[in-house]
């Protein structure tokens, strides 16, 4: 983070239980400043959603703050702008219809939403079907819509919930490209997603949120340089009768046996033959090879022991 | 004030058009069966009072909560739309739209037992009742939790309330009835319908004014928790 950029939003100490059962969000600390995107990491059930909607004032929080100029800001326009994972519309009306209405409805002069939401939806690629009814709309026609009526406003910040969830590359590409430049003009965007490869192209700060806690976070060059620059394989084996011979090559370290085989080299992926010779030539059965590089997906495996859901 | 909510309700009725034509075809049809069947006037004036407060009840509450299932009803406060503002807004619009479509119902039960002025009055205190009905639905898809329950509240409360404004019972001047039917919303309604029917004239019930007037404040004075409530009907 910039230390000469404003904070809006600071979260402090931060816990959330649904009235029913065992806490959601345990010891929350965040801060996101003007012109920062943080990505929020974190297996399905980790509290992603609900901090989103905490940080909406949709739903109030057990213990711990949400303060922040920009609570106490006044502006015309509404100065946060959601796209969750509900893509509910007036189906019988438009497109257009649905856009000019949530712009009007966020604070969007009427003389200015025209121009406006034909903008965005040239940059999110619906203007050929701008003036189709909404229930003729496809799931992504409908997820574009719904991310456009959430930045037609220019809201200061933006909470994103899953925002590449029904985007073709085309418009996931479309979509980077928007909120960088909300970014460059000064916006906060804090989005949960699953989406590696998006989060590595936009994200300034990652938070990785496991059961509820923040178990890591920081830039990404923090948290990859965290986990070295080892690449790993997995290799998974037939456990009967399984010998395992003491070397595998150089640098290359087993660093895991208790289920498949975990192997850590700086050698990168040269290593790999090396590996499996020793495997071979100590007779042990391979039944398949999965390569880590360093990288989100793996910082994501080491910190919560999960893989990312598909 | 930019009543985005209550024009809504306008773009969103003229967007269905098969919609719009059975919500004026139906009314027309019952009231022509029971207009042309020879109903004693008592009788048709109580039948015509239930029908319209019914159409504003459920016309209101079941959509409402069907939105807020899908999820709309949040991303419209969410939006911007300020509670109140969108309560007030869609009981206006929503009672604007039912008695036009009520028209000409309307105006076939009091065919030529009316005289222009006496018709205006008649559509007034229609609107005004449908207001209120609409305003109840509001309550009533607040406390409901499914489409299911919210109809099973909205005939109750309105029936609850059209017993209490005597659409059911033979008038009683001299009994503590008498009070509570005068306080009642839609005892104007049934009291217009059925002088109307007879050729005579009535007066103003003060039970109208007051639920034209209080039930709005109260709208507004519960929005938060009335919100609050139509969000958790999503969340289950």
């Amino acid at each position: 983070m910039d230390s000469g950029s404003i904070s809006l939003i600071e979260v402090c100490g931060l816990h959330y239980r649904y009235a029913s059962g065992s806490p959601v969000l345990i010891d929350i600390n965040l801060e996101v400043s003007a012109g920062e995107i943080v990505a929020l990491l974190g297996p399905n059930g980790a509290g992603k959603s609900t901090l989103l909607r905490l940080l909406l004032n949709e739903l109030t929080p057990e213990s711990g703050t949400i303060l922040g100029p920009l609570l106490s800001m006044k502006s015309e326009r509404v100065l946060m702008g959601y796209a969750g994972e509900e893509s509910a519309h007036f189906n019988s009306l438009t497109g257009i219809q649905n856009a000019h209405f949530f712009a009007r409805a966020a604070g969007v002069e009427k003389d200015e939403v025209s121009e406006m939401v034909s903008g965005l939806m040239n940059l999110v690629g619906l203007s050929d079907e701008a003036d189709k009814v909404v229930s003729s709309y496809s799931f992504g026609a409908k997820r574009k819509l719904l991310l456009l009526e959430a930045l037609v406003h220019q809201p200061k910040l933006l909470l994103l919930d899953e925002p590449t969830v029904g985007l073709d590359p085309t418009s996931r590409d479309a979509l980077a490209h928007i909120l960088s430049k909300c970014r460059q003009e000064g916006s906060a965007i804090v989005m949960a997603s699953h989406d590696l490869n998006f989060l590595e192209q936009l994200a300034d700060r990652i938070l990785v949120i496991d059961k509820g806690r923040v178990v890591s976070s920081g830039s990404q060059a923090e948290l990859l340089s965290s986990l070295g620059t080892a690449t790993r394989f997995q290799v998974s084996v037939d456990a009967a009768a399984i010998e395992l011979p003491e070397y595998f090559g150089d640098n290359v370290e087993l660093v895991d046996d208790s289920g498949p085989l975990v192997f850590e080299t700086t050698r990168g992926q040269a290593a790999l033959p090396d590996i499996w010779a020793a495997l071979i030539s100590a007779r042990v059965k391979i039944l398949g090879v999965e390569v880590r590089e360093p990288g989100l997906a793996e910082l994501f495996r080491r910190v919560t022991g999960q893989e990312l859901p598909e | 004030m930019k009543f985005l909510v209550a024009a809504m309700e306008f773009r969103l009725a003229l967007a269905r058009p098969r919609l719009l034509a059975l919500n004026v075809m139906v009314p027309v049809v019952l009231v022509l069966a029971i207009s042309l069947g020879g109903a004693p006037v008592f009788h048709a004036a109580a039948v015509y009072t239930v029908l319209f407060t019914l159409f504003g009840t459920f016309g209101s509450s079941i959509p409402l909560v069907r939105d807020a299932e899908a999820g709309l009803f949040g991303r419209i406060i969410r939006a911007g739309v300020p509670r109140s503002h969108f309560l007030i807004e869609r009981a206006a619009g929503g009672s604007a739209i039912d008695a036009l479509q009520l028209l000409p119902a309307l105006t076939i039960a009091t065919l030529g037992s009316i005289s222009l002025n006496e018709w205006i009055r008649a559509v007034l205190v229609l609107w005004s009742s449908i207001w209120i009905a609409n305003l109840l639905g509001n309550l009533v898809a607040a406390v409901a939790r499914s489409l299911a329950e919210t109809a099973l509240f909205s005939a109750v409360a309105a029936l609850l309330l059209l017993h209490f404004s005597g659409v059911f019972r033979t008038p009683l001047p001299q009994s503590s009835w008498a009070v509570v039917e005068a306080l009642s919303p839609f005892q104007a309604l049934h009291e217009t319908l059925f002088a109307v029917l007879m050729g005579t004239s009535t007066e103003l019930p003060l039970g109208l004014v007051l639920w034209v007037l209080v039930l709005p404040v109260v709208t507004v004075l519960l929005a938060r928790p009335i919100t609050r409530s139509l969000r958790a009907t999503r969340d289950g």
